[in-house]
C-alpha cells in the first residue's frame, strides 16, 4: 500500500538515510524500530511530508507521490500521533479535532454546536469519553494522544503513523491504546508504530523493520523473531539480560530516611530508608505517588506531616537550592528536555551549572574557566559522554547523551544521594544500557546512595537492590535483595503482582 | 570499547589547579561569528560614509558621536539584562523619564549637592527594578504586563509632578555627561566602557551572571539545577532599572537640563540596539562588545539618514525596520553556519 523504494537523505555531511526501502500492508501493524539516530525520525519526517528525500521514490497504492508538505501527505490518508503531543492545549477537545473541518454556517460563521457533534463521533470511534468542549489542556497524557488519533482518524487516514506513542502513557493506558489500535487494523488501516520498547512491539505488531545506522537492516515477522533477536538486529550485538551485579550496600550509614510523609492529594504516609551504596527503586504508575513522595525529598513541594533525615539529622529541606547546597542531594529530572537541560548551552555550562559557587577564586570571585573546562572534560570523559567537544550544544547530542550530563550536573556537585527520576525514558537500547551500568557503578564504586524512580521493572531488577511498590499514594510493598539472591524479572513481578490488584 | 570502564573515576574530579587547557565559555561572546560580523558591519559603514561625507572622519565626529554611543550602550543594557534573563522591560524609558524629574526635583526644589541628588535619583532604577520582579515572581505577572502597565505609571507620575516642564541642572553637575579627560576624551565614554567591561565580566565569569543566563536559557532546568530563578528574575530586572536610571543621570547632566520628556524614545531605541547587538530573544545571550557595535551601527544610521537629508519624521520607520533586518540577518547566518557543519 505504502511503500518506500531506495530513499537516500542527507543533512550536510551526515547521511540520515541510505537506500532504504520499506513496504507497509493495509490492515498490518508494522513496527519500526532502531536506536537513536537509527534514521526512524527521518523516516517518519519524509512519510509525512515533512522532509523531502534526495534521492528515492515513495509510492501509495501503486502510483508515485511526492508530499510538498504535512498537509499535502494529510490529504492522501497519512495520519501522524507525535511523540511531542501536538496539540492545542488552550483550545477545545472537539476544536482541536475538527481545527482543519469546523462545520460552519454562512459567513464562515461556526457552528458549535454540528463541530462538537461531529467532534463527538470521532471520539467515541477511539473510545474518549469526555465532553467535547474540555480544554485540553485538563487532559491526562493519554487522553491527549487519543485526540490526536481521532484527529488523524477523522481525516481518514488509511496510513496511521505513531512515533514512540506509549512513553507518556501508563501500562493500562498503553493496552487501551493497544486495542484500539488492533481495531484499527481490523478496518484496514496500514499502522506504523514506532518504538524503543521491544516487548511493545513484539506484542502489539504483525511485523517489524529494523533500522541501523541509516541503513535498512531487514523486515521479519513478528512470530518468528524474540527481543533477543531483534536487539541484535538494531545494535548489531546482543544485549545483555543479566543482572549487573552484587552491591554491597553499607545498613549501618542511613543516608536518607523518611517517615509518614504526608501531604494532601499527593503522599498519604509513606516512609523508608536509603543506605550507602544502595539502590532503591521506587517502582509504580504514573500518579502512584513515587515522583510526589520525591518531590517532597528535594524540597520541591512541602510536606504537611512527617519526618525527614538527611545522614541522621532531621530536615525539612525548602527549595532545591537548599536540598543541593546543604545536604548535597541531587534530582535528575524524568522531563529532560523541558526541566532538565539547557538546550541551546554547551555541555560543559549544563555539567558545572551547579557547581559555579565553589569553582570561584578567592578574590576576584570569578568562576575560573580552566576549572570549569577540567570538571566538564573530567566528567565528559569518566561518563562517555559522546559530544564533538565540551563547547557543543546539548541538544545536538543524542538522548543517552543528553541523559549522561543530565546526571553528570549532580556528580559534579558531588552529590552523595541521587534520585533519577526515569532514568532511561526516549533513551535507545545501546545508550539505556550504559545509563544503567553508569548508575549501578555509582552506587556499586562510589558508595553513592541512589533513589531510581521507574515505570519499566525490568530496569529496576537489572539494577536495583530492593524495590519499593507505589499504589495509591502509599507505598504497598517492597522487594528485597533482589541482587543477592539473583531474583529474575518473573519472580519479582510474581512478588509485586498482589499488591498492585 | 565500552566508555564506563573507566568509570570508578566518576567523583573523583579533577584538582582544581589551572592549566592552559582550555579556555572555557568565553568564546561563544568575544570571538563568535555574530560579534565579529557586527563589527565588519560597522567597518563598512564608516568607509562607505567617510567616502561619501568629507567631514566625517574628522576628531570632532568621532567624539561627539561617541557620547550618543555611550548614551546607547546604557539604553541597550537595560533591555538586554532583561532579554537576557529571558524577560523584557517595556519600562525602559519610563524609569528613565521619573528618575530625570526626581533627579531634577532633588537639585531644583531640594537643592541637594550633587554627590547626594545623583545617588539618590539613581536609587530609583533598582527600586523600581525590584518592584517589577517581584511583581513578575511573585503575583505572577508576566512582564509584559506588569512593565507595560508600570510604564503608563511611571509616565503619568513625570507629567503630573513635572507639570511638563523642565528643571535646570546646575553647572557643578556637567562634568559627567560634558566633561572631557585631556580636553577630548568624554567622561561619559570612559564611565560607560567601564560599565559594559563590568557587564562583561558579570556575565562571562560571576556565578551570579551564569546564573542569570542560565534562568534565560530554560528557567525550570535552571530552578531544578538549585538556582533561585526568582531572585534571577528579580535581579535581572534591578539591574535593568539601574542601567536606565543611570542613562537618565547621565542624559541630564549631558544636556544641562532634566526634561521630562526624556526617555519617550527609548524603548525603540532599546531593543533596537540591544537586538542589532545580538542579544538573545529569547534569553541566555548577551555580548557587551555586540552591544557597543550595535550602538555604533545605529548611531552611523542615524548619521547616515542626516547626511542623505532624509526627513527626519521617518526615522522611527526605518529604526523598525531595521530591527526587523537585523533578525533577518542574523537567522540567514545561522542557518548559513548550520548548513557548513
Amino acid at each position: 500500500m505504502l511503500e518506500l523504494r531506495h530513499i537516500s537523505k542527507s543533512f550536510g555531511p551526515t547521511r540520515a538515510l541510505a537506500d532504504v526501502s520499506l513496504s507497509f500492508q493495509a490492515g498490518e501493524i508494522h513496527g519500526l524500530i532502531g536506536e537513536n539516530g537509527a534514521g526512524k525520525s527521518t523516516t517518519i519526517r519524509i512519510v509525512t511530508g515533512l522532509q523531502q528525500p534526495d534521492a528515492g521514490e515513495v509510492w501509495l497504492d501503486g502510483a508515485r507521490v511526492s508530499f510538498r508538505d504535512c498537509q499535502d501527505a494529510q490529504t492522501h490518508g497519512i495520519g501522524f500521533v507525535n511523540q511531542e503531543l501536538a496539540v492545542l492545549p488552550d483550545a477545545s477537545v472537539g476544536e482541536n479535532i475538527m481545527i482543519d473541518k469546523l462545520a460552519t454556517r454562512r459567513w464562515g460563521v461556526i457552528d458549535w454546536r454540528e463541530t462538537y457533534a461531529r467532534a463527538a463521533e470521532h471520539m467515541l470511534r477511539v473510545g474518549l469519553v469526555v465532553p467535547p468542549e474540555r480544554l485540553v489542556r485538563e487532559l491526562s497524557a493519554a487522553q491527549k494522544q487519543l485526540v490526536q488519533i481521532a484527529k488523524a482518524l477523522s481525516a481518514n487516514v488509511r496510513v496511521l503513523l505513531l512515533d514512540e506513542p506509549t512513553s507518556s502513557l501508563t501500562e493500562h493506558e498503553a493496552r487501551r491504546l493497544f486495542g484500539l489500535l488492533r481495531e484499527l487494523r481490523g478496518r484496514g488501516v496500514a499502522i506504523i508504530f514506532v518504538s524503543h520498547k521491544l516487548d511493545e512491539v513484539l506484542a502489539l505488531c504483525d511485523r517489524v523493520s529494523v533500522l541501523r545506522d541509516g541503513g535498512f537492516v531487514g523486515t521479519r515477522e513478528v512470530g518468528m523473531v524474540n527481543s533477543g533477536e531483534l536487539a541484535r538486529l538494531m545494535l548489531g550485538r546482543t544485549a545483555n539480560d543479566d543482572h549487573l551485579g552484587v552491591l554491597s550496600p553499607d545498613t549501618t550509614a542511613e543516608m536518607l530516611k523518611a517517615e509518614g510523609i504526608v501531604r494532601a492529594g499527593r503522599c498519604a504516609g509513606a516512609g523508608f530508608t536509603l543506605h550507602r551504596g544502595e539502590i532503591l527503586g521506587f517502582y509504580g504508575l504514573v500518579g502512584s505517588g513515587r515522583t510526589e513522595l520525591a518531590r517532597i525529598v528535594i524540597g520541591e513541594d512541602q510536606m504537611d506531616a512527617g519526618r525527614l533525615l538527611i545522614r541522621g539529622k532531621p530536615v525539612r529541606p525548602r527549595s532545591i537550592e537548599e536540598s543541593l547546597y546543604h545536604h548535597r542531594l541531587g534530582y535528575v529530572t524524568e522531563n529532560r528536555k523541558e526541566e532538565g537541560l539547557m538546550l541551546h548551552d554547551s555541555v560543559e555550562t549544563n555539567l558545572t551549572m551547579a557547581v559555579w559557587p565553589r569553582l570561584r577564586r578567592p578574590v576576584t570571585r570569578r568562576i575560573d574557566a580552566r576549572a570549569s573546562a577540567q570538571v566538564a572534560d573530567g566528567l565528559i570523559e569518566s561518563l562517555g559522554v559522546k559530544t564533538p567537544g565540551r563547547d557543543a550544544a546539548v541538544g545536538n547530542l543524542s538522548g543517552g547523551n543528553q541523559q549522561k550530563v543530565s546526571i553528570g550536573k549532580w556528580l559534579a556537585a558531588d552529590c552523595d544521594i541521587l534520585i533519577i527520576d526515569e532514568p532511561t525514558v526516549g533513551v535507545d537500547v545501546g545508550a539505556k544500557e550504559q545509563i544503567h551500568r553508569l548508575i549501578w557503578d555509582l552506587a556499586a564504586r562510589e558508595q553513592k546512595a541512589v533513589i531510581v524512580i521507574s515505570s519499566d521493572l525490568p530496569e529496576l531488577v537489572r539494577m536495583a537492590n530492593r524495590i519499593l511498590v507505589f499504589r495509591e499514594q502509599r507505598i504497598v510493598g517492597e522487594v528485597r535483595d533482589i541482587d543477592v539472591r539473583r531474583k529474575t524479572y518473573a519472580e519479582v513481578s510474581a512478588e509485586i503482582a498482589p499488591h498492585l490488584a | 570499547m565500552n566508555p564506563l570502564e573507566s568509570s570508578r573515576e566518576i567523583s573523583s574530579l579533577p584538582p582544581l589547579r589551572p592549566t592552559l587547557a582550555g579556555r572555557g565559555w568565553g568564546k561563544r561572546d568575544w570571538v563568535s561569528g555574530r560579534t565579529l560580523g557586527l563589527v565588519a558591519f560597522a567597518g563598512v559603514l564608516m568607509v562607505v560614509m567617510a567616502s561619501v561625507s568629507s567631514g566625517f572622519l574628522t576628531e570632532l565626529t568621532f567624539f561627539s558621536q561617541s557620547r550618543y554611543v555611550a548614551f546607547y550602550v546604557l539604553v541597550a543594557l537595560a533591555q538586554a539584562v532583561c532579554l537576557a534573563a529571558g524577560d523584557l522591560n517595556l519600562a525602559v524609558g519610563a524609569v528613565g523619564s521619573l528618575t530625570t524629574v526626581l533627579l531634577g526635583l532633588l537639585f531644583a526644589d531640594a537643592h541637594l549637592s550633587a554627590w547626594i541628588a545623583a545617588p539618590l535619583a539613581f536609587l530609583l532604577g533598582p527600586l523600581t527594578g525590584w518592584l517589577h520582579g517581584w511583581a513578575v515572581t511573585r503575583l505572577k505577572i508576566d512582564a509584559f504586563i506588569v512593565t507595560l502597565s508600570m510604564m503608563f505609571v511611571y509616565m503619568g507620575l513625570r507629567s503630573g509632578i513635572s507639570g511638563g516642564n523642565s528643571y535646570t541642572i546646575p553647572a557643578s553637575f556637567w562634568w559627567l555627561g560634558q566633561g572631557e579627560i585631556g580636553g577630548w576624551l568624554p567622561w561619559m565614554l570612559i564611565i560607560v566602557l567601564l560599565v559594559l567591561a563590568a557587564v562583561g565580566y558579570l556575565y562571562r565569569n560571576t556565578v551570579l551572571g551564569r546564573r542569570l543566563l542560565a534562568t534565560g536559557s530554560n528557567a525550570e532546568a535552571a530552578r531544578l539545577s538549585g538556582i533561585n530563578t526568582r531572585r534571577m528574575i528579580v535581579t535581572a530586572h534591578m539591574l535593568s532599572g539601574s542601567f536606565s536610571a543611570l542613562a537618565a543621570i547621565i542624559w541630564a547632566s549631558w544636556s544641562g537640563n532634566a526634561a521630562p520628556e526624556t526617555g519617550d524614545s527609548w524603548l525603540v531605541i532599546s531593543f533596537a540596539v540591544a537586538i542589532i547587538g545580538g542579544t538573545g530573544l529569547k534569553g541566555s545571550l548577551i555580548s557587551p562588545l555586540g552591544i557597543l557595535m550595535g550602538a555604533i551601527i545605529f548611531k552611523l544610521i542615524q548619521h547616515s539618514l542626516v547626511i542623505l537629508r532624509v526627513n527626519d519624521n521617518y526615522s522611527n520607520t526605518l529604526l523598525g525596520a531595521l530591527i526587523l533586518l537585523a533578525i533577518i540577518v542574523d537567522r540567514g547566518r545561522e542557518q548559513w553556519e548550520k548548513g557548513r557543519r
